[in-house]
């Protein structure tokens, strides 16, 4: 472990240096417009100073090192607020497939090292209305002809397609055939003619998600990344790729430390609220369950590190970190009373109650629904049956809509 | 830090259960609920040969001078069982107490018995209705003990004692044999746990700590006996899972098996997060014993143990249907354990309150 305990302190030493220029403070009331701009400039200077695309290959403009020192890196980079949030999706799904998939290997450099800069962004065009959870339900079609393929359709739910450059689609090439079988992946430039992107204000008020159109969008067969009717193979491996992202015990909200800083100051029948038993049994219980997060990521790292595969428990931070973030955000914002009902709205869910709360059901549906994680929990790792699927092996267009 | 178990560590583990599976039998748990006063001989003979009395006991003594990860590993595999012996965390408590004291006579007079299993350990730290009270029920006066500690784990059959008492400076840690005490076993509805009232009158007794230094020792030693509790608890739940899922896979309802219905599903899925949450904390706190944050590391595997095992007692019976509420069946040995369990070592509200008063600085 000394040589990640290096890399570690390397991290926090060169995290520290940046704080004044990029992180919490620095975006303070900013817009969105100078917010990325900040974003754009921070990961120009993490690529500069090596910590981007940390267990990428060299080839593509990556350091090569182990998904560890990705782990690692993210973790000490989680407490600043860099504006990082932006470059998300686009480094954690559709560039590593561009890097595994896309056989102009020059191109796919370029690609990387632009999106590792900051400078181009990449949006994941999957979900639709009719294909969420079910993504093999999407409806969008490909079809093709003169000068390559046709796309028509819709997407939902694409984040950050606003500011997207390209995107990774999948489309439907084959009605006739069964709905996993009649897939096709390609990448898309988001400038062609026909895309219209529409946001998609969410119930915070933010808007990072929206609905993308495609009316006759050409895309050259260069573009398709899958064997034609072969794509849901690569949006699976798409998936696949982010296992080692890393998890937060805390549900992507405020940290326990902050609920007990709230509690503090609240009052329950006259007396100090921490020492009231429904808010003490709260606050053991989330302990526990964040312990219980922490200590599986750990073991996983120290097995990665022994060169192990990790266990399939993996899997559940998000069921069970966000599940509990819904509700101490709940508590305490009841705790709080009346000075509870204040809403600000350049608030982040790390540290404020109302914005935690408000933005929970999104980490409950967004990356698997939890009734999908618990069919895949039951499914794959306790080996119980699948769910009776009316529409398995039927042809897609004969599927009752 | 967690710990990923070494091979010596997993062979213990394995053995475990594989001795324990060889010689636990449900006739014989169902008979000993029964039976006032009797625990499960041959699995108490097995443990001594596998020197799962020996673990915690230091070389000098007779001991293998492991720890409490090995112990954990044991008490596991116990669970799973689950075992009719109740002796093992009351064994590592006293263990612990006198290895911590500086009585040297009391360590040699005991300590190779305890590790030979010649010899039964009982501690009484949470005895009667709220743990470490501070005003225990037994006194400790000019060397002898008087007064009642209620409803003792392996009361009934022990042979020395840790008790929680109070001397005339308030309450502390005493330690007794046992051979004149007056016993009087309750018949619970765990009977093989060997629960007994333990009447002392002017029994002689040595002190081992006062004051705060008794505080400090007996919270060690009750999160010892948390931590080994909750590997228990865990073994238990995983068993149970295990039960469930099999029976959810073989039973048949409306033409598929009851394990393709998603509320069956789900509750299985969430009792596997609920026991992986549980093993991570217990692998975790096992390991940080002797470093400052072992009480809350204890805590948190206790409370996610004992949730664990009381869901998967409650959901793995309600999967089977009425089948599983019938004596034969036996899924009702798990029941009474993950209760007498989640008993034993202090409720859960002790340990949210403890927990508690160590996140926030602030008590009840």
């Amino acid at each position: 472990m000394s040589a990640l305990d290096g890399w570690r302190k390397e991290a926090r030493a060169w995290l520290a240096s940046v704080a004044p220029r990029f992180g919490k403070a620095a975006r303070h009331r900013l817009d969105e417009a100078a917010d990325l701009a900040l974003g754009r400039a921070y990961l120009a200077a993490r690529y500069d100073a090596g910590f981007a695309g940390i267990h990428w290959p060299v080839e593509v403009g990556g350091r090569g090192l182990s998904p560890l020192h990705k782990l690692v890196f993210e973790a000490e980079e989680l407490p600043f607020a860099m504006p990082s949030g932006y470059f998300g999706v686009s480094l954690g799904m559709p560039v590593p497939v561009l890097i595994r998939f896309a056989s102009d290997r020059a191109w796919a450099r370029e690609r990387a090292i632009a999106a590792l800069r900051g400078e181009e962004i990449w949006c994941q065009l999957f979900s639709e209305p009719a294909g969420g959870s079910d993504l093999a339900g999407l409806r969008t079609r490909a079809e093709f002809g003169d000068g390559g393929w046709r796309l028509n359709g819709q997407k939902l739910w694409t984040t950050w397609a606003q500011h997207a450059d390209y995107g990774v689609i999948v489309a439907r090439s084959d009605p006739a055939l069964p709905k996993h079988k009649g897939l096709t992946y390609f990448w898309l430039d988001m400038r062609s003619p026909g895309v219209t992107v529409r946001p998609i204000r969410l119930a915070d008020g933010t808007h990072h998600v929206n609905e993308v159109f495609f009316d006759e969008v050409l895309v050259p067969d260069s573009q398709r990344l899958s064997p034609v009717d072969g794509g849901f193979g690569v949006a699976m491996a798409t998936l696949m790729i982010e296992r080692y992202a890393g998890g937060d015990s805390a549900g992507f909200g405020p940290p326990l430390e902050l609920f007990i800083e709230t509690a503090r100051g609240c009052i329950v029948n006259d007396r100090p609220a921490l020492e009231d038993g429904r808010v003490r049994a709260a606050i053991a219980r989330a302990y526990a369950a964040r312990a219980g997060l922490d200590a599986i990521q750990q073991r996983a790292m120290r097995m990665m590190a022994e060169g192990m595969e990790p266990g399939p428990e993996g899997s559940l931070g998000k069921l069970v970190a966000v599940r509990s973030r819904q509700r101490l955000s709940e508590l305490a914002l009841d705790l709080m009373g009346s000075a509870g009902l204040a809403w600000h709205l350049d608030a982040t869910t790390r540290d404020d109650w109302a914005k935690s709360w408000l933005d929970a059901p999104t980490g409950r549906i967004a990356g698997g629904a939890d009734e999908m994680l618990l069919n895949t929990i039951a499914e794959r790792i306790l080996g119980l049956p699948q769910d009776h699927r009316p529409d398995k092996g039927v042809p897609f267009n004969q599927i009752p809509a | 830090m967690s710990i990923l178990h070494d091979e010596a560590q997993t062979l213990i583990g394995t053995e475990a259960r594989r001795v324990l599976e060889a010689h636990t039998r449900r006739e014989v748990l169902l008979g000993l609920l029964e039976a006032g006063g009797a625990y499960d001989r041959g699995v108490w003979q097995a443990a001594i040969e596998q020197g799962w009395t020996a673990i915690a006991v230091p070389e000098l003594y007779g001991g293998l001078g492991l720890g409490l990860i090995e112990e954990g590993i044991v008490a596991q595999a116990m669970g799973r069982a689950p075992a009719g012996v109740p002796f093992l965390t009351g064994g590592d408590g006293i263990i612990a107490a006198l290895a911590a004291s500086l009585h040297a006579d009391l360590q040699a007079r005991w300590l190779p018995g305890l590790a030979s299993g010649q010899i039964i350990g009982a501690v009484t730290l949470t005895t009667g209705p709220a743990p470490l009270p501070g005003r225990p029920e037994v006194r400790f006066r000019d060397g002898v003990l008087s007064g009642t500690a209620q409803a003792v784990v392996g009361g009934a059959h022990a042979d020395i004692a840790l008790l929680w008492v109070v001397d005339e400076h308030g309450p502390a840690l005493a330690f007794a044999e046992l051979a004149g005490v007056r016993r009087e076993a309750v018949a619970s509805f765990d009977n093989s746990r060997g629960h007994a009232h333990l009447h002392f009158a002017e029994t002689p007794g040595v002190l081992l700590a006062e004051g705060q230094d008794a505080f400090t020792l007996a919270r060690t030693i009750l999160a010892r006996a948390a931590v080994l509790t909750a590997h228990e608890q865990l073994g238990g739940a995983e068993e149970l899972l295990a039960i469930g899922r099999d029976y959810a896979l073989t039973r048949k309802a409306f033409g598929q098996p009851i394990g393709a219905f998603q509320s069956v599903k789900h509750r299985l899925a969430e009792l596997y997060v609920l026991i992986e949450i549980a093993r991570a904390n217990c692998i975790h706190a096992a390991a940080r014993a002797g470093h400052s944050d072992f009480i809350r590391a204890a805590a948190a595997a206790r409370l996610s143990a004992t949730e664990a095992y009381d869901t998967a007692a409650r959901d793995v019976v309600q999967i089977h249907g009425g089948i599983g509420v019938t004596w034969e069946t036996g899924l009702h040995l798990h029941m009474r354990r993950a209760r007498s369990l989640a008993i034993e070592q202090g409720n859960m509200l002790f340990w949210e309150d403890l927990l508690a008063k160590e996140l926030t600085g602030t008590g009840a």
